[in-house]
């Protein structure tokens, strides 16, 4: 499971898991470390990186093996370095990443988080992104022709 | 609701109902023909689509396993899903987003036009755009096409005005919002657009033209159409003379058999290939129609590629017609620019969740939380230009992975040509001149999506040794066995394909009526 689909797929169909003994007890807040260093976005809140976090879990969950290999994975970032993954420089932090980026460990965080942060209605309102449009009719009152620092285009063909 | 007999073998089988099964469903039954037409989705209505990208997609695409090969990058981002396409009442054309040009002359005799290319398995259509016109102005008008037949356009949305002014300033002159076909104002019974963005995922409204809200619904009421949802095809059969004389299909786990008198296969271009090659017998080892030994070959995607670029202002790219906005100067021929055929750029806009996935796949830190961080600044457009045919591009049956049903899954190979590779990097690097000249602070080169344009796999050809179906789209193999959906372009112009599909449905009707009636079929 290493791609945004699969990920997406397999997430509808485990929703609920309740946390493993194979994961250290900090799992969510190591995550949390990983997930604001691999996708730094200075404009969002703990909400969203923490609900991935929870769902990064919930989704290994559905497999002892891929639940291990998280744990595994959290546990060795802190043994790469000369001191824990927590206390690294943000720069050292990313340079841990990079080197373990092609392990499942990894692409379990990454597809997973790609999948779900994305989609997190905290991270929508940040982004400026409105979701849901149709029960309120639609932009058609609200906005789909109010870009201003561009002239109005012709939108009729050319003519011949 | 009609329901025919499983073993009345009077009635045409129609297998899928999108832009080509759904039109030419509806063309047969307001002749009086008698359809049973299977789909292997379930019926989803308007109240049904999700307003999220997600749970839509899990709602509406075609998710059976499937494999690829080759070293198109779909196969490393997305191993197991080379194509987004939909499984559901009105197949993929309650997904697409509208945009409906037309081939050019030239585009239908790609072989003759180009000059040899190496590599391409390049073909001449055994139609011309003369054979044609007639269908394209009976599809505009029944789609309800904006800037066609009187039909207003629609107004200018964000993303528009941004690709309109860019195109201006870089000295472009063939921009428009159009012609799509979603309604500016009410038409044929259905709404004027409300802008509410959501294309992709479904429409709530049915502003835009499908064949779940346009042509199906009129079918039904002739009291000629039997449409079957959850009906999933797996056989056509053969008589002793080598006719097709029905389908075995399964509804949930359970196998049926239908009867038929004519069979029409248009499944979208890999499934319907997939069908031709699961209906092998003794009489036809290679598979069905494929005597050639073109079947599944010469697979094309369109080139595809996008463009994002962020801006020092708001955008909200995704307010409004999705694709409404068509920059059509780089269509034509002009080998000048280092490659043969054209391409159109249109406007595309993905939220937040499908940008993350598809942007660039595979990314993470900084560079890609730039992209995300720009969303509402963005502006987005898509560049849909003709690919090289290429005999090893194809769909092939996997020996070793089965679906849900047992059946073995295909497996899609694709290699970009050098020509695709040309063309898209030439694209890219146009389209970010054109950002950059309205003020673009950064662009992102986008890859190819899954495919959303199949087409190729059962080609038209005059000559039967070098196709799978003649100039109306019957086998040239089984007199009473067609094929009905973009499986038969035998080359892909620049054009998206859906109208073309449509047009060639509507002719293919003409055709079997009229042999249905002179005691032919």
């Amino acid at each position: 499971m290493t791609d945004p689909v699969s990920a997406s797929l397999d997430a509808a169909e485990h929703q609920h898991a309740e946390p493993s003994r194979l994961l250290p007890d900090d799992a969510v807040a190591s995550l949390v470390r990983v997930l604001k260093v691999a996708f730094p976005h200075r404009g969002f809140p703990d909400g969203p990186y923490e609900r991935t976090a929870e769902h990064i879990i919930a989704t290994a969950a559905a497999s002892p093996f891929t639940t291990a290999q998280l744990g595994q994975g959290l546990v060795s970032l802190d043994a790469l370095r000369d001191r824990p993954f927590a206390e690294l420089t943000p720069e050292a932090a990313m340079e841990v990443l990079q080197q373990v980026q092609h392990t499942p460990f990894f692409q379990l965080v990454r597809s997973t988080t790609v999948v779900f942060m994305y989609s997190d209605r905290e991270v929508w309102t940040v982004l400026g992104y409105e979701g849901e449009s149709s029960d309120k009719g639609g932009y058609v009152d609200r906005g789909f022709d109010d870009l201003d620092w561009l002239p109005d285009p012709r939108i009729e063909e050319m003519r011949a | 609701m009609t329901r025919f007999q499983n073993n009345d073998s009077d009635v045409v089988v129609v297998i899928g109902s999108g832009a080509g099964g759904g039109t030419l469903a509806n063309e047969l039954c307001q002749a009086g023909v008698r359809v049973v037409c299977l789909e292997a989705g379930p019926h989803l209505t308007g109240p049904d689509y999700h307003n999220d990208e997600w749970p839509a997609f899990q709602q509406m695409a075609w998710t059976d396993m499937r494999t690829t090969s080759g070293s198109w990058r779909v196969a490393t981002d997305f191993p197991n899903l080379p194509a987004w396409t939909v499984k559901a009442v009105g197949g993929t054309s309650t997904h697409w987003a509208g945009a409906c040009p037309r081939f050019k002359d030239y585009e239908f005799t790609a072989q003759s036009s180009y000059s040899a290319v190496e590599g391409a398995s390049l073909l001449d259509w055994p139609i011309t755009l003369a054979d044609l016109a007639p269908y394209y102005d009976n599809a505009e008008i029944r789609m309800g096409v904006t800037h066609r037949h009187g039909r207003p356009p629609l107004p200018a949305n964000n993303n528009y005005k941004v690709l309109a002014n860019g195109a201006a300033k870089v000295g472009y002159k063939q921009y428009a919002t159009g012609p799509y076909a979603t309604n500016a104002t009410p038409y044929d019974g259905r709404p004027a657009s409300n802008q509410d963005g959501f294309n992709f995922q479904g429409d709530k409204t049915g502003a835009k033209w499908s064949t779940l809200v346009a042509e199906l619904p009129k079918a039904g009421k002739t009291g000629n159409l039997d449409l079957r949802p959850g009906c999933h095809v797996a056989q056509i059969t053969h008589d002793a003379k080598g006719k097709v004389d029905g389908v075995l299909y399964f509804e949930g786990e359970v196998l049926h058999r239908q009867a038929a008198r004519v069979v029409c296969v248009a499944a979208n271009a890999i499934e319907s290939a997939r069908l031709l090659l699961l209906s092998g017998s003794p009489r036809f080892p290679d598979g069905l129609a494929n005597s050639s030994g073109e079947v599944g070959k010469n697979y094309m995607r369109h080139l595809t590629a996008s463009s994002y670029a962020r801006f020092e202002h708001p955008v909200h790219m995704y307010r409004g017609e999705t694709m409404a906005g068509i920059v059509a100067d780089e269509t034509g021929l002009d080998v000048a620019r280092g490659f043969v055929g054209g391409y159109n750029m249109e406007t595309l806009s993905l939220g937040p969740a499908f940008l993350a996935a598809f942007a660039d796949p595979g990314a993470w830190g900084p560079a890609f939380t730039e992209i995300m961080d720009g969303y509402e600044n963005t502006a987005g457009l898509w560049i849909v230009g003709e690919d090289m045919p290429q005999s090893t591009n194809r769909v092939t049956l996997n020996g070793d992975a089965k679906d849900q049903h047992g059946l073995p899954v295909p497996n899609v190979h694709f290699d970009d040509h050098p020509n695709d590779v040309a063309m898209r990097s030439y694209a890219w690097q146009h389209a970010a001149e054109l950002y950059r000249a309205v003020g673009a602070v950064g662009v992102t080169d986008t890859p190819p999506y899954p495919s959303t344009h199949n087409m190729g796999t059962c080609r038209m050809s005059a000559d039967p040794t070098q196709g799978v179906v003649d100039r109306f789209g019957r086998a040239h193999d089984v007199p009473n066995l067609f094929v009905s959906d973009g499986s038969v372009f035998t080359t892909g112009a620049a054009a998206n394909p859906t109208l073309t599909i449509v047009a060639l449905a509507v002719r293919q009707a003409e055709h079997i009526v009229g042999q249905l009636k002179a005691g032919a079929l």
